[in-house]
């Protein structure tokens, strides 16, 4: 174990040399934390907490002080040590945990049977996981998965205390294949910023319920850094105020993700893979606990379908076509900005030094480094709206695409007439990724490791794209060009206070929130018959100036006598 | 030429009469901005208002129908088209040249034949089509529940609406022409107001 | 007679239900902005201070955060603030315009509208300055002049770094020392 740790830290260290000071991003997990230098809060990642303790297991109500535990009252010397101790009273626990797509980063689409998860999925901020595990896996809830010889039956690979401790100082640096570390290092290379080896078994002894900070280490930094992949999920909600989160407002109904995610065996409910869309059952609130196959994370699975009082109860006949968040949630990223672009084909500019460089922009975030290309950041972004039935179809590595349009890395389907569907709230990432110029598929880039052929060492896409498609085992045609690419995601958390919804011009009116929603008909967008418009007013005009001029008439008829 | 006048309009009838008109350019005002005209009261008001206009509209006609038919008042809008032709000529040529007005009105035919034909086809038309494009309109989200969904469309009740709204615009602007046209401008309209036309 | 008189009077009732209509557009201008929130203040701070004459950058107030600090939502809001004594000057130092100083400093603000673009606004200094006699009326002419120039972009040009806390101006107060007002 310790020389795997060993290899881990000198690979940083070389890679740090040329890598600079930042950090980056995996794909999708996102590990994220420092990828931007400039954001200083980044480095929080997996670790956000030692800012936010949690809850405290003091005022728990559980029965069961793990502190007192003898198994857990000892020194550890890494981390799969806890989990055996764990696993000495949870003897089910790593079973159920290696179902679950935490751990196997493996998701079948019922419905479109595609092969999906993290482990297949290419999307467009780091692009992919494949040849660059041991910096993205450390948002997997395993130790030591850093290449395809991961054996993920081994109970005491399982990381139990990054969703559970609750001290906030259990961080997984990335580059160490999901450890943490076991001595203090300078994190990203060349910060100057210490990341302090983790007390093991303080760690081991504060575990509880799983805290918002705990599901943040991961799901806050998705795409790289803080804020950049969702939109809806970032570190502001660790303790967010009223105005950003009804539900999570500390003191106010102070939710955790499990509140609503509502999970059951270690099954995490609520998928973006494959989301409900639509929640039509009409007996309205779910009853908690009880066992049926719907999804408890929907909103109306406590609000029902007809949520509103019966003074507005207009607003419960526009439930059946619209999704709650698209009036709920009127904008997104209103904690701090969320990345909007991204654009790999202006990677690698070097100074005449051959040294890399980063660019920030007005508002001090990352808007170019060259290890990554160029970025835009945006706050309070008012979202685009689709009618979205829950089925999504993904551009995978053997998609064929047409590098002449943009390629959707994900599309949403849906129609205003499919009978299943409703209008939803969406944040599209657009960016440029490498894709085979040749074959017309995307391409797995090997980004990050201490190598010749990663990108962040030499800034070669040459090297780096022949080396991240033999690690995938995918055939590459050697010649590459950049291609557009758009990514949907649903924008579903950050609750807005209900006095901050839409109001009914927002969207009833020319040029307003729905304009672009086709196959419906509403009132004050100005989707009128044309014709019947002109046709009624000219005739209504024409009519006035024939009685006008009959009236004219009359007068000079009178006048004369 | 004399003067006399005949009572022809009864109290409810003249309430029916102007609060069903208030309440119909009150409907249009805010009808059209819920289409989308223009903007005055804003969409959400617009649309609160004319709502409740609508019921009350409703209610008003249950009681007007009521009325018409327990006072028989109703055979004032069978239609004739006797004189129907003199009543054109008089619109088009009698009244520039002084000719007499062709149709006397009586407390039994208080509507000329024109009267008759408009008033019956606001009534048998444009309210009907108002009315039944307005009550699916109000009622959209239970056409599922009445499982009328697969037949009708939005789009196409609300263009049926908005013709009725074309037609009764115009009926208002030739309506409110034509009360200046009875014995003298201002017979008609006082009429409605007293109950008591001057007729020659 | 009678006509002319009714002509007249409907004349002036014209005018007046046209400037009713008009007066805000006429005291306020408000144009979009090619750039984001951020980058929007941010060149304007760079224009007001290339602008010379005296101005200084005096603030910036984001009253959106007051509203989410109260618990709910607004859309962003900067308000730039800047000031020069060459201009604040003479009309301070005047009793019957000194309460004009409710006009300081002068504000650009910067917002965000539904459309998720940035829109630019300010106050038309050079028409309201003609309502206060001719020295108000010169000063605020030329603030006029110098407004316009805070809003050209020459977008060829990186984007500055937005300029957060104003010395001596915090929270949007007026500067101590340092030529702010």
């Amino acid at each position: 174990m310790l020389s795997k740790i060993k290899i881990a830290l000198s690979t940083l260290v070389a890679g740090a040399t040329v890598a600079a000071l930042t950090a980056f991003a995996t794909p999708a997990p996102a590990p994220a934390p420092a990828q931007m230098p400039a954001n200083a809060a980044a480095p929080a990642q997996a670790a956000m907490p030692a800012a936010t303790p949690v809850p405290a297991i003091k005022a728990s109500n559980s029965t069961a002080d793990h502190s007192k535990f003898k198994e857990l009252q000892k020194t550890f010397k890494s981390a799969p040590e806890v989990t055996k101790a764990c696993l000495t009273c949870h003897t089910e626990a790593a079973k159920q945990i290696q179902k679950t797509k935490h751990w196997t980063f493996e998701f079948i689409n019922p419905e479109t049977k595609q092969k999906l998860g993290k482990k297949h999925v290419i999307n467009n901020f780091c692009t992919a996981v494949e040849s660059n595990q041991k910096f993205c896996n450390a948002c997997h809830i395993g130790y030591g998965w850093e290449n395809d010889k991961f054996d993920f039956t081994a109970e005491q690979n399982v990381d139990c205390v990054v969703c559970h401790e609750s001290t906030g100082t259990y961080r997984k640096v990335p580059g160490l294949s999901g450890h943490p570390t076991y001595k203090d290092m300078e994190f990203p290379p060349h910060s100057g910023k210490i990341v302090k080896a983790p007390d093991l078994s303080k760690v081991a002894q504060s575990v509880g319920k799983t805290s918002r900070a705990n599901c943040g280490s991961c799901h806050f930094y998705g795409g790289g850094g803080d804020a950049v992949k969702h939109g809806d999920i970032d570190s502001s909600l660790t303790n967010p105020p009223r105005y950003l989160d009804v539900h999570m407002e500390k003191k106010g109904l102070n939710f955790s993700c499990g509140t609503c995610h509502m999970t059951s065996a270690h099954q995490v409910p609520g998928s973006r893979y494959a989301p409900t869309a639509a929640d039509t059952k009409d007996a309205a609130p779910h009853m908690r606990g009880k066992a049926d196959n719907s999804n408890p994370s929907t909103c109306q699975s406590c609000h029902g379908t007809k949520p509103h009082p019966a003074k507005m109860a207009k607003l419960n006949e526009h439930t059946d076509k619209i999704a709650c968040q698209t009036c709920h949630i009127p904008e997104y990223a209103r904690g701090q900005a969320t990345k909007m672009t991204w654009d790999w084909s202006t990677a690698g500019k070097l100074t005449p030094e051959g040294k890399p460089i980063t660019k920030k922009d007005s508002a001090g975030r990352n808007a170019y480094d060259s290890k990554k290309g160029d970025f835009t950041w945006e706050d309070h972004v008012i979202p685009e709206y689709v009618w979205f039935n829950g089925k999504v179809n993904y551009t995978l590595r053997e998609t064929k695409l047409d590098p002449s349009k943009v390629v959707k890395i994900n599309s949403f389907e849906g129609s205003a007439s499919d009978g299943k569907s409703l209008i939803w709230p969406i944040k599209v990432f657009r960016g440029q990724q490498p894709y085979d110029s040749v074959s017309n598929t995307l391409l797995v880039p090997h980004t990050f490791g201490d190598d010749d052929t990663s990108f962040w060492s030499n800034f070669n896409w040459d090297k780096s794209l022949e080396a991240g498609m033999k690690a995938a085992n995918a055939p590459y045609s050697g010649k590459y060009g950049f291609v557009k690419t758009e990514m949907s995601w649903p924008i579903t958390h950050m609750v807005a206070p209900k006095a901050d919804a839409l109001t009914c011009a927002q969207c009833h009116s020319h040029n307003g929130r729905l304009k672009n929603v086709t196959g419906i008909y509403m009132p004050g967008r100005g989707d009128n018959n044309k014709w019947l418009d002109m046709g009624g007013w000219t005739i209504a005009l024409l009519t006035l100036i024939g009685v006008l001029l009959h009236g004219a008439g009359r007068i000079y008829a009178n006048r004369k006598g | 030429m004399s003067v006399e006048k005949i009572y022809v309009f009864k109290l409810f009838e003249r309430f029916w009469h102007w609060s069903q008109a208030s309440l119909i350019i009150f409907m249009l005002v805010t009808g059209f901005e819920v289409h989308g005209s223009y903007h005055l009261f804003g969409f959400a008001k617009a649309v609160g208002y004319h709502t409740i206009a609508a019921w009350t509209l409703i209610g008003l006609w249950i009681f007007a129908i009521f009325w018409h038919f327990t006072t028989g008042e109703w055979k004032q809008y069978i239609p004739t088209l006797e004189k129907v032709e003199a009543m054109i000529k008089y619109y088009a040529l009698g009244m520039f040249t002084h000719a007499p007005h062709p149709f006397r009105a009586t407390q039994l035919k208080k509507h000329n034949p024109l009267q008759r034909l408009a008033y019956l086809g606001v009534m048998l038309f444009i309210g009907p089509l108002l009315w039944f494009s307005g009550w699916f309109y109000l009622f959209y989200s239970e056409w599922n529940a009445w499982g009328v969904d697969k037949y009708v469309s939005l789009e196409w009740v609300a263009l049926f609406h908005t013709a009725g709204a074309f037609f009764m615009l115009i009926f208002l602007i030739a309506h409110l022409y034509l009360t200046t046209a009875g014995h003298t401008p201002t017979s008609h309209i006082k009429a409605m107001i007293t109950g008591w036309e001057e007729v020659e | 007679m009678l006509k002319l008189i009714g002509g007249f009077i409907a004349g002036l009732a014209f005018i007046g239900i046209m400037a009713y209509n008009f007066a805000s557009s006429l005291m306020f201008w408000e144009i979009p902005s090619p750039f984001g929130m951020e980058e929007t203040v941010a060149r304007i701070q760079q224009n007001i201070q290339n602008t010379g004459n005296g101005w200084t950058l005096a603030g910036l107030r984001n009253p959106a955060k007051a509203v989410e600090a109260d618990g709910g939502n607004a859309l962003p809001v900067m308000m730039v603030e800047a000031c020069s004594t060459r201009y604040s000057g003479p009309i301070l130092k005047d009793d019957t315009v000194r309460f004009l100083s409710i006009l300081m400093p002068c504000k650009i603000s910067v917002y965000k509208k539904q459309d998720g673009k940035t829109y630019i606004a300010g106050m038309n200094a050079g028409l309201m300055g003609k309502m206060f006699g001719p020295m108000v009326g010169e000063v605020m002419g030329h603030v006029a002049e110098d407004q316009a120039k805070f809003v050209i972009f020459d977008a060829s040009k990186p984007a500055p770094p937005m300029i957060k806390g104003v010395p001596g101006a915090a929270g949007g107060a007026a500067a101590g020392g340092g030529g702010g007002c």
